[in-house]
Parts: structure tokens; C-alpha cells; sequence
């Protein structure tokens, strides 16, 4: 499946995924403690050199992906312009900016199986009580593998629905996607065990 | 163990799904993501643990960096962004839509569609409205405020779910495992 | 060898088999039936997935629903339908997957894999996504799964439906070469006339069981009379 992780290959891809999660965990930290607007302009100055610093097509791709908060920032606009409590506005957009851009260059500068193998560490205290890793590998596998086929599914049916019908298909479809995803998990639990199951026999020798 | 795991993993995988379907518009349409109702069917059918899990799988795999909310969105920066908290809530609205079907056991359509009432409105929004307080700097009255019009949309979704759900159980009744 | 003694089950109400028995040890067997007759059920319950309502079923004296380890060398199946058995997002993966659960460790696994890809020609599938595949394709990434863990047994089911004539005439030549035992269903007559025996399933009982030549001339003037008829409108139980 496609990840987020940026075509564009930048330095920051070559530093461990787990530097860049602990250092993006503080930074936000960090970002949400300061509340003086020009601290705040200040860091998300830094952010912007950080994110330049990959180049301006990756940097594009960056800005782009922080179209989800123009509404949030009409909001904060209006909402302070009417209150009259324009540093206070100017500090939440500015923090709004930095800690999402942050946050998206960590995800856009690391593969998916770095992300993978960092998860994995932190999970492994875990094992102690009775956490199986073996079990999350393989929901994580299916999950991926059914994704785009549910996609694909639920396609066809709003398709299928428009052949026979003038409206669009709405949740009409969500049953019979349900009732597939169902159906799916049945087969692929039976073919789990053809090979095995979960917690496979033991083999010595 | 088997059929647990799967219907885990399928369910996080419907969820997924139901964001990427082309075009796809709930009642009136009204652009919603039909994500939450997906989160409501994985209370409702699979019940409190495995619903919750399904919804913390899914999580997962966003933060991974996979682009499985709807519009294609993904990776940490969610996680840092206004709505933070309608994401983080959802194995915790999972969770108490599912308890609900399972303790209560009247007429399944009413019952999911009020469990998925409670759990996916309730609970989702008191995660959803903390987490906008934060990230917006808003009192908590003021964020309530800011996600009031999105309230009547989810309202839709929980009936639908109510339908849905005894849709299921009338077509594979082995099917809604909250009940079995 | 395979031993079913007096095998019924019951499946949501229906009865699926009835009172199946029969010893197998052929290289080659092929099991026809129409739709509905059991025989998919017949395969599940010859893999241990299904366990019968009565009577027993064994391999080498083993029950494979209970003795899962055994089973895992024992039998391997291929689902009618690819979609139901592919469970990882790439090929690699889900050939990788069997030989993992044998005790293989990854880079072992990952080694076979390599070779049984190289050995159908297709090294170059090694990462190549599960979904993005044709049936023709994923019936073969299944194939391939089952064939890398070797069972003594494999069961087929269904193999070549939905399959374009080229891509059936390649599957086929792909299953007579293999080495193992191989039990295959099929509604194609066709595909099972060179084996040794045939086993004809009829509204889960067995009706007839002999070599290809006296059985299924008998199995396809009853499909052609049947075919004259209409009994699709019949619901069973
Ligand atoms: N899960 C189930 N629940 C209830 N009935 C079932 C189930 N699976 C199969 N049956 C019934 O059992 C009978 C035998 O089914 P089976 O799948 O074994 O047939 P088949 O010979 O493989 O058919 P086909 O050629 O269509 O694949 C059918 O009448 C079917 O309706
Ligand atoms: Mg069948």
C-alpha cells in the first residue's frame, strides 16, 4: 500500500526513525509550553528551514498537507478578531502550523518499516504480559492486505448501485460492505488455520 | 483466536475502507465521512474488546504512516492537528457502543443505534472537544460550541448503525458477535 | 493414506455429507459434484477445518483436526476461491507465511521462497501486492503457498474456475507436475480424466467412486439430463 513516507529523498531520511519520534515528542511538548507569539513565530521559523531544507518539491508536498487547517484557522481568525484577543489567536495558529508541520515531516522523512521496526521496540515490554507480537504482525498484515480489496468492494457496490438506480448510493452500501468484511474475515481465519493458526505448533527438528 | 484476530483486522480494514470509497456521501448529501459509522458497526457487531481493538489497529496504522482517513490523510501530523481527539476517542467509543449491545439485550436496532448514540457521540465527542480545547486554546464550553453542527450528522449515522447492525444479524445472525 | 469412516456434517441446519466413507492412497483423485452436493465441505473436513458431526477422519491414523502439527505436513488446500486463502499484502509474504509457521526461521523462508518463485518463473512477483493480482495470477501465489510446505496430500478446490483457457492449460501442467498425493474437485470433467480414480459427491452422499473412464462417462450424461431440467428454483434443506 501507499504510504506517506515522500518519494523525495531528503537527509532527514537517513536519520533513525527513533531519534526523529523522540525528538518530534519533545518538540511538541515544547511547542504547546510557549505561549509568547514571537517564540512561537520564531519555532515555526525553524520548522519552515527544517522542512526547506529538503528541497522546494518536497517542501510543496509539505504545504500541502496542511491545507486540513485552513478551516481551523478562518475560525481562529474570526473568533479572535470578534474577541479582540489577537495574540492569543496569532500564538494557537502559529503552534497550530509548527506542531503539524513537525509532525509531517517525521512521517514524510521515514519508511513505513522504520516506523514499523520503532513501534515494535516500544511494544516489546509489552511482551511480558501477554501481549503477542506475532498476533499484531499479522492483524497489521491483514489489515493492509483487505484495505484496498474493501475499497475495491465498495466501489463496485455504489457501482453496481448507480446501475440500477437514478440516486447516489450512500449507506445503502455500508451493510452489504460490512456483511463482506464479515464474510472475509470468516475465510481468512479458516485459512489461518489451514496453515497453522496463530500460534503455530511447535516445530523442533 | 483465529476468528478474533480476523475480525479485528477486517474491521480496522473497513473502517479504512469506507474513507476511500470514492465519492461517497451519507444522507443529504452531505459530505461526512463515513468513517464513524464505521466505528459505530465495530462496537455494535464485534463488541466492546474486539471493537476497540479493531478502532486501536486502525489508529496504529495511521500513525504508521499509512493514508487511511478519509481524504487520504494520515501520518503523526493527525495526531497534531484540531480533530486529534475524534481519532484518539475512537477505540474508547468503540468500546462503550460495544459494552452497551452486549448487557443490553432489547431489540437490536434500537439498542446499537443508542449504544452507538452514547458511545459513538457521547464519549467520541468528549475526547473530540478535549483534544480541540488543546490544540485551539479554547475553554471547554467554547470548543462544545465549535462542534455542535457537526451533531445532527452523527445522529444520522447512529440510527444507521442501529439499522445496519440488525441488518446483519438478520442476514448472518452468527455474525454480530456482541450478541454471540 | 486417507480413511473417512462414516463421515456426516451438519452445516447450519443442512445436512452437507452423509454418511461418507472411504480409504484413498491414488497419486491422483478427483472428486466430481454439483453445486452444493459437499464437496467443498468434503475438502474442509479432509484438511481438519471442519470437524465431522459423526464418524472419523484420518490421515496415516491421524486426525487432522485434532493434530494440527501433523496436519501442516500431512495436507495442504487450496481454497476455491484465492481471495478467501491470500492473507498478506505481498507475494513474498504470503508464500513466506506457511514455511514461517513450519519452524522455518525468516531468512530459511525467505530462501524457499525464493526458490519455488524462481522455479514457476515468476522471481520477478517476489513484491509485487496480493490484490493487485488477476485470479489467474492469485490462484497461482496460492498454488505456490501450498506446494512450499510440502504436505504429502493436496487438496484442490476448484482450481481452474474463472480461469481463461491458456492460464487453466498452464495451472494444469503446474499440478501434474507435482510431486505430492492430489485430490482435486471439479465440475470439469475434463481435468480429471487421466487421473486414477474419480469420486462423484451427490447431495453429500458418495454416489459412485471408480476409475475415470467407467465413472465419468455415467457423471456427465446425468449432468446433460439434469441440465435439460430446471431445478435451480430448488432451495436444499
Ligand atoms: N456455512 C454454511 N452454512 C450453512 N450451510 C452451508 C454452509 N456451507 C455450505 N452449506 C451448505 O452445504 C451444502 C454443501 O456445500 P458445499 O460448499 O460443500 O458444496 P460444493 O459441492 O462445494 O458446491 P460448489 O460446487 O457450489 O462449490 C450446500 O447445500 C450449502 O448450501
Ligand atoms: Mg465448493
Amino acid at each position: 500500500m501507499i504510504s506517506l513516507t515522500s518519494p523525495v529523498e531528503t537527509w532527514a531520511h537517513r536519520v533513525p526513525a527513533g531519534v526523529k519520534l523522540a525528538a518530534l515528542s519533545l518538540a511538541t511538548v515544547g511547542l504547546f509550553a510557549l505561549q509568547d507569539p514571537w517564540h512561537l513565530a520564531i519555532a515555526l521559523a525553524a520548522v519552515v528551514a527544517l522542512v526547506l531544507s529538503g528541497g522546494l518539491a518536497f517542501a510543496a508536498e509539505a504545504a500541502r498537507s496542511l491545507r486540513i487547517l485552513l478551516p481551523f484557522l478562518g475560525l481562529i481568525a474570526v473568533w479572535h478578531l470578534v474577541t479582540g484577543q489577537l495574540a492569543e489567536g496569532l500564538a494557537v495558529a502559529l503552534r497550530l502550523l509548527a506542531a503539524l508541520s513537525l509532525a509531517n515531516f517525521v512521517t514524510m522523512t521515514t519508511r513505513l518499516t522504520d516506523m514499523v521496526a520503532v513501534a515494535a521496540w516500544l511494544l516489546a515490554p509489552f511482551r511480558r504480559f501477554g501481549l503477542s507480537t506475532r498476533a499484531l504482525e499479522l492483524s497489521v498484515a491483514l489489515a493492509v492486505r483487505f484495505t484496498p480489496s474493501i475499497a475495491r468492494k465498495g466501489g463496485l457496490l455504489t457501482e453496481a448501485w448507480r446501475a440500477r438506480s437514478a440516486r447516489r448510493a450512500g449507506w445503502q452500501v455500508v451493510m452489504p460492505l460490512a456483511a463482506l468484511a464479515i464474510d472475509d474475515a470468516e475465510h481468512v481465519a479458516e485459512a489461518l488455520r489451514a496453515r497453522g493458526g496463530v500460534e503455530p505448533p511447535e516445530f523442533t527438528g | 483466536m483465529e476468528r478474533n484476530l480476523t475480525h479485528i483486522a477486517l474491521f480496522a480494514a473497513l473502517i479504512a475502507g469506507l474513507g476511500l470509497i470514492p465519492k461517497f456521501t451519507l444522507a443529504f448529501g452531505v459530505p461526512i465521512t463515513a468513517q464513524t459509522l464505521g466505528v459505530m458497526l465495530a462496537g455494535t457487531v464485534l463488541g466492546a474488546k474486539r471493537g476497540a481493538l479493531a478502532c486501536l489497529l486502525f489508529i496504529a496504522l495511521v500513525a504508521l504512516g499509512l493514508p487511511l482517513l478519509a481524504g487520504g490523510r494520515g501520518g503523526l501530523g493527525v495526531f497534531a492537528s484540531p480533530t486529534v481527539g475524534f481519532l484518539v476517542g475512537w477505540p474508547f467509543a468503540a468500546f462503550v457502543t460495544g459494552l452497551i449491545v452486549e448487557r443490553w439485550r432489547g431489540n437490536l436496532a434500537l439498542v446499537s443505534a443508542i449504544a452507538s448514540g452514547v458511545g459513538g457521540i457521547l464519549v467520541l465527542y468528549v475526547f473530540g472537544v478535549l483534544g480541540m480545547s488543546v490544540t485551539l486554546g479554547k475553554t471547554l464550553p467554547e470548543a462544545a460550541l465549535l462542534v455542535t453542527a457537526f451533531i445532527p450528522g452523527d445522529v444520522i449515522k447512529a440510527v444507521l448503525a442501529g439499522l445496519i447492525t440488525s441488518a446483519l444479524a438478520r442476514s448472518r445472525p452468527a455474525s454480530v458477535l456482541s450478541r454471540g | 493414506m486417507l480413511q473417512l469412516r462414516n463421515v456426516s456434517v451438519k452445516l447450519g441446519g443442512v445436512e452437507a455429507l452423509r454418511q461418507i466413507s472411504l480409504n484413498a492412497g491414488e497419486r491422483r483423485i478427483g472428486i466430481v459434484g454439483r453445486n452444493g452436493s459437499g464437496k467443498t465441505t468434503l475438502a474442509r473436513v479432509i484438511a481438519g477445518l471442519q470437524v465431522p458431526d459423526a464418524g472419523s477422519a484420518e490421515i496415516d491414523g491421524r486426525d487432522m483436526a485434532r493434530d494440527r502439527k501433523a496436519a501442516l505436513r500431512s495436507v495442504g488446500i487450496l481454497f476455491q476461491n484465492p481471495d478467501h486463502q491470500i492473507i498478506f499484502p505481498t507475494v513474498e509474504e504470503e508464500i513466506a507465511f506457511g514455511l514461517i509457521q513450519l519452524g522455518r526461521s525468516r531468512a530459511e523462508a525467505a530462501r524457499e521462497v525464493q526458490t519455488i518463485l524462481a522455479h514457476f518463473g515468476k522471481s520477478h512477483w517476489a513484491s509485487a501486492p496480493t490484490h493487485g493480482l488477476s485470479q489467474g495470477q492469485k490462484q497461482l501465489v496460492c498454488l505456490m503457498a501450498v506446494l512450499a510446505m510440502r504436505p504429502a496430500l493436496i487438496v484442490l478446490d476448484e482450481p481452474y474456475s474463472g480461469l481463461d483457457i491458456p492460464t487453466r492449460m498452464q495451472l494444469m501442467r503446474y499440478v501434474d507436475e507435482v510431486e505430492a498425493r492430489i485430490l482435486h474437485i471439479t465440475h470439469d470433467p475434463e481435468s480429471v480424466r487421466h487421473y486414477d480414480r474419480v469420486i462423484w459427491i451427490d447431495e453429500g452422499r458418495l454416489r459412485a467412486d471408480g476409475t475415470p473412464s467407467e465413472l465419468l462417462p455415467q457423471f456427465e450424461a446425468q449432468m446433460r439430463l439434469w441440465g435439460g431440467r430446471d431445478d435451480l428454483s430448488d432451495l436444499a434443506g
